[in-house]
């Protein structure tokens, strides 16, 4: 058993570095997330669905990743298997260093909540807690004994100090997001990954929001993977992932910005 | 080179390096998720809370009851033991034993006729004459609190007001003209005797003397009752030993006061099961209300479950999170239900007070109480577990797609496992708490199969809504849908509503059957009149007076002896083991007759019938149903004590007979020359003529004739005493009435429950439905439209469900009233129809409401969220 999963492994290991032809690396720095052919299908029987086809790709610490592409074409998939929520049905995943399809269940939420923080684009607060509760959510479950401290550090880093016992229903919709931007990064995650965090909010809010995200993002040199349709959204990140019917259409550096600590990124 | 590891290759061992969120984590969460308020959950409450209120309840009324006549048996049966001999006093030797034991009393019971001294009116009377000794506990409380003498009684106040007397005027009761001294306010010892027919009348023994009413074959009981000079239970067990063995042809019943009332005390325990039945089925409702409100609320708790999960919670944690909620819930519901259940013996303890040994009894019951929060807890789990161990699977990525619940998997192993668990810790207490197992493994078998038909009607009905034809119709074919697709309401709304209707039919059944055993129990052929203790000298007269007084009336007779079986083919009658309901054919005295020929409504079963002039050898005709109890065959030898003589006969025909036709039956009838020249009684029977009746209820000119036939036999026949048989089934009636009262509150407890349930699992279904609706409504569908299809659905669903309730319903009835009661059953399918329609109506006609409420819901709010 114990011979078995080390020569898995092993091979694991070959695969993913003598993998030359698939490897989009340009620099042999230090991913994040690797990708290795990855294949997804959900649904059974006739409902069945393709929804990844062999994707492969890199991306750098500290990078800012922007994942468009048309409704259905997998890219929220993506984001979940780079997010540790979905497995892939073959492929090789590596998020933060680690094999997460060796942990169990329990095992990949104890993961996901050390190394990655998700913002989501109907925010999901927990209704019945306080703001200051919300954020303190993630470290609770890690059993941190400051989690209250850290998570009044972090709304008034996000510029809710004065709204820590407000209940989710009494905030709008941008102090709302907010707090999730809180949530996500209070554990200090290696990887936020944000799913249309604007959707749901005006185009002002919605802007500020984007700002803040990617103002904490460059302060802490902390690699973001974001989907989303809005392109000036996207064109913000270092780079842009075009994904169409389950693969990767195409992978660009962005003209507008670069990633805060100057190296290029590639996907 | 292509990346080859599968995900599925490697082995998902609980590679875990965090520890899993501990318990007090779980409880502050669980503390803060409650904050939502109790939205939801009333339908869970009140389930847990009418079930726990139930059986608490229930059985704590009981146990006052019961441990009133285990604490009060001195009182109760007036003494340490009573020693009961039929038709005799004990003999000097038994009294003179009796006596050097302690302080002693005998007592004569007896019915007999009282009336006016004129003779313009009678009643039948209980007769109790005391010694100077009685009581040998407490004390007998009249009004003025006067003592009786020889020359006058004191009686219950009933009789005053039924024969306009006053204290101070006198009655006769057999031959002697007594004083009325004063009314009975409290009787010590009145408990321990049976049913009343009439109202008491206590008098002394030297009173009794008098009336003359003591002669040969009279029926006539006496208590010889002791309280022992050295009181402690060795002692108690010690002389009643001796009593048995010292006078083994005695015949007389020992009670001690260890069993003061055991008829009273079987009785409540046997109806105290019952309703705990009742109970327990409307908390097994309830579960399915539990089950219903805790899957609806995970079902609105879905995203938060992810967001712990994305957040980096275990899965056992979630578990734990929601398991601890629930059970919070769980004892809110039980402890509201604690408090009713609790105050039940307080309430019960002033109503009952008049009747039953209550009065001191303890109303605090705490194993009672025990057991109704184990019920309550059990259930709760019972129906949690599973849809909690569902939710502890929605996975992290729920908050990005909307994955459907409906077709949810089953929960991993041990959830199944520990569902199995408290299931068989369920049964295991409904059983261990049961008198009788064999009622409560059928109640339990009843229900599991209850639950495997009503998911196999609710299958049935889906699998054929799937594969009915398109209809053209818009709301049927709408209603149609709305059964099969996923996420219907049919199974839970089948599943409730199939317990509850079941359990209705089954409880209308039992009480149309027992008021059925009220109104129609006088059958046409009955005796109008049972005329008891007609002395042999007086017969003849006796028989001449009431063909002149109803020349068209049918008069039967029949020599009366007392007697009891000493032995079967030698077997002494206590080694004889009979089956369940012939006990009482060997207990003590029972009626024995003498015939030439086979008695009327009688047939023979097997064997002949006697000459009519038969000599020699003793012959016996034996019933047959009760031969078959004993084990009694042709040819048998049975001996009888009667009057203190040993006589031997054989058994050479086994007779059937109708019990039900309420004429003179007797088990043992012997041939005419076993008897010859003993003295004995006759009992006579007079049917007066055709039975008008209306509404059940006699005619005026009937009720003047009775009266009439009352007055002039009673007058000239002072000894005679005449029992109505509508007075007497009256008073039996009285009694079942009661029951039926009872079974009525139960059958509330029911609809209430089976209420409370549908009513939470369409409103469950509702919320689901304010989507399906918006969207039909902007798509052009009409209110009308609408309505019409929930109608048409609801109809079908509840009709299906209806014949298993009347299928189900009718089979548990049939078992409780013939299995347990020992009533014939009758199926009344109106009874049962009624029932049902009307619960159905009641039933849907609430989620309707519900649903035209859904109807209205404005399409924009709606749209928004979508």
């Amino acid at each position: 058993m114990l011979v078995t999963a080390a020569q898995q492994a092993i091979l694991f290991w070959q695969n993913l570095y003598n993998n030359g032809d698939l490897s989009m690396l340009d620099t042999p720095s230090d991913p994040v997330i690797t990708l290795r052919d990855i294949h997804l299908t959900l649904g059974e029987g006739a409902s069945q669905v393709h929804v990844l086809r062999g994707i492969s790709l890199d991306v750098q610490k500290g990078t800012s990743v922007g994942v468009v592409g048309p409704s259905g074409s997998g890219k929220s998939t993506l984001l979940m298997v780079m997010a540790g929520l979905e497995r892939v049905d073959s492929g090789g995943v590596l998020l933060a260093g680690e094999d997460f399809s060796k942990l169990d269940e329990d095992g990949l939420a104890a993961f996901r909540g050390r190394n990655i923080g998700i913002v989501f684009q109907s925010f999901h607060l927990i209704p019945n807690m306080t703001a200051l509760e919300n954020v303190a959510v993630p470290l609770e479950l890690a059993g941190d004994v400051k989690a209250f401290e850290k998570a009044t550090r972090e709304l008034q880093a996000v510029g809710l100090g004065e709204r820590l016992t407000h209940y989710p229903a009494q905030m709008s919709g941008g102090e709302q997001q907010r707090v999730a931007m809180a949530r996500a990064l209070a554990p200090d995650p290696k990887i936020i990954v944000a799913d249309e965090p604007t959707g749901n909010l005006d185009d002002e809010t919605g802007a500020q929001i984007a700002e803040l995200l990617f103002a904490k993002q460059r302060e802490r040199g902390t690699t973001l993977v974001l989907v989303t349709h809005d392109p000036s959204l996207a064109s913000q990140c270092d780079v842009t992932l075009r994904v169409r019917a389950g693969e990767v259409e195409s992978a660009a550096k962005s003209s507008t910005r670069k990633s805060s600590n100057g190296k290029k990124s590639a996907a | 080179m292509t990346v080859a590891t599968s995900s599925a290759a490697v082995p998902t061992s609980a590679v875990t390096d965090v520890q899993p969120a501990n318990f007090s984590l779980a409880v502050r969460f669980a503390l803060r998720e409650l904050r939502g308020g109790l939205t939801g959950f009333y339908v869970f409450l009140a389930c847990i809370a009418l079930g726990v209120a139930a059986i608490s309840g229930v059985n704590s009324v009981a146990r006052s009851i019961t441990s009133g006549i285990a604490q009060e048996g001195k009182l109760l049966l007036g003494g340490d033991i009573a020693f009961r001999t039929v038709h005799r006093q004990v003999s000097g030797a038994e009294r003179a034993w009796i006596g050097s034991q302690g302080q002693m009393s005998e007592a004569a019971t007896m019915r007999a006729m009282a009336r006016l001294p004129d003779g313009s009116d009678q009643s039948l009377i209980e007769l109790k004459a005391v010694d100077s000794q009685w009581p040998l506990e407490g004390k007998l409380q009249t009004e003025p609190a006067t003592a009786f003498d020889e020359e006058s009684v004191v009686v219950d106040p009933v009789l005053l007001s039924r024969l306009e007397l006053k204290i101070g005027q006198s009655i006769k009761i057999g031959s002697a003209e007594l004083k009325i001294a004063g009314t009975i306010e409290d009787e010590p010892d009145r408990v321990s005797e049976g049913i009343a027919f009439g109202p008491k009348v206590i008098m002394s023994v030297a009173a009794l003397e008098k009336t003359k009413l003591v002669q040969p074959g009279s029926l006539i009981n006496w208590t010889t009752r002791l309280n022992l000079a050295e009181d402690s239970d060795a002692n108690l067990n010690q002389v009643i030993d001796q009593a048995k063995e010292k006078f083994p042809d005695a015949g007389w019943r020992i009670r001690s006061r260890v069993n003061a009332a055991p008829s009273l005390t079987r009785n409540v325990e046997r109806f105290s099961q019952f309703l705990t039945l009742v109970g327990l089925t409307a908390l097994i409702v309830g579960g399915v209300g539990v089950a219903n409100a805790v899957r609806a609320f995970l079902d609105t708790k879905s995203h938060v479950i992810a967001s712990f999960k994305s957040l980096g919670a275990p899965a056992s944690f979630v578990f734990s999170v929601y398991l601890i909620q629930i059970l919070l819930l769980a004892l809110v519901g039980i402890a509201l239900g604690l408090i009713v259940g609790a105050l039940l013996p307080v309430i019960a303890k002033t109503v009952l007070a008049d009747i039953l040994p209550v009065g001191n009894a303890a109303v605090f019951h705490p194993v009672a109480l025990l057991t109704a929060i184990a019920y309550g807890l059990l259930t709760a789990l019972a129906f949690a577990l599973w849809p909690l161990g569902q939710a502890r699977d929605i996975p992290a990525t729920a908050l990005f797609r909307n994955a459907a619940r409906d077709d949810a998997p089953w929960p991993r192993k041990i959830y199944v496992i520990a569902t199995a668990i408290v299931v068989l810790l369920l049964v295991s207490l409904a059983i261990f708490q049961a008198g009788d197992k064999r009622i409560a493994l059928t109640f339990v078998g009843g229900i599991a199969a209850s639950f495997v038909l009503l998911r196999g009607v609710s299958m049935a009905i889906q699998w054929l809504a799937r594969r009915y034809p398109q209809v053209r119709s818009t709301p049927l074919r709408l209603a149609i849908g709305n059964i099969h697709r996923p996420g219907a309401l049919t199974p839970s709304v089948v599943l409730s509503l199939g317990l509850g209707l079941a359990l209705l039919v089954a409880l209308a059944l039992i009480d149309g059957n027992l008021r059925n055993q009220i109104s129609s129990n006088i059958p046409e052929k009955a005796p109008d009149f049972f005329f008891v203790d007609i002395q042999s000298s007086e017969f003849e007269p006796f028989k001449t007076a009431l063909s002149e007084l109803a020349p068209q009336g049918e008069v039967q007779t029949l020599p009366m002896l007392r007697g009891r079986i000493v032995s079967i083919n030698d077997v002494p009658s206590a080694e004889i083991k009979p089956k369940e309901g012939g006990r009482w054919v060997l207990r003590g005295d029972r009626g024995i007759t003498y015939s030439t020929e086979l008695p009327p409504n009688a047939t023979l079963e097997a064997g002949t019938w006697w000459d009519a002039d038969h000599i020699g050898e003793n012959l016996l005709s034996f019933t047959a149903e009760e031969a078959d109890e004993v084990g009694v065959k042709v040819g048998d030898v049975i001996v009888v004590n009667v009057l203190g003589r040993k006589i031997s006969a054989r058994v050479v025909n086994l007779r059937n007979v109708e019990w039900q036709s309420m004429s003179m039956n007797f088990v043992m009838v012997f041939s005419p020359n076993t008897f010859a020249g003993a003295p004995h009684a006759h009992l006579a029977t007079l049917r007066v003529g055709e039975k008008t009746s209306i509404g059940g209820e006699e005619t005026a000119v009937q009720v003047k004739r009775d009266g009439e036939i009352l007055k002039s036999v009673t007058t000239n026949f002072p000894t005679v005493t005449t029992v109505r048989v509508r007075d007497a089934l009256n008073a039996v009636n009285g009694l079942i009435s009661q029951l039926a009262t009872a079974i009525r509150a139960a059958a509330l407890l029911a609809l209430a429950a089976s209420i409370l349930v549908l009513g939470g699992a369409l409103a469950a279904g509702n919320r689901a439905r304010i989507h399906d609706a918006v969207v039909l409504k902007t798509l052009g569908a009409t209110r009308r439209t609408l309505i019409s299809a929930f109608v048409i659905e609801y109809t079908i669903l509840g009709l299906a469900t209806a014949l298993f309730a009347l299928l189900a319903g009718g089979l548990a009835s049939w078992f409780v009233v013939n299995g347990i009661m020992g009533f014939k059953f009758t199926l009344m399918p109106e009874v049962a129809m009624i029932t049902v329609l009307a619960a159905l109506v009641f039933t849907v006609g609430f989620g309707l409401v519900g649903t035209w409420r859904v109807l209205g819901q404005k399409a924009a709010p709606v749209l928004r969220e979508l």
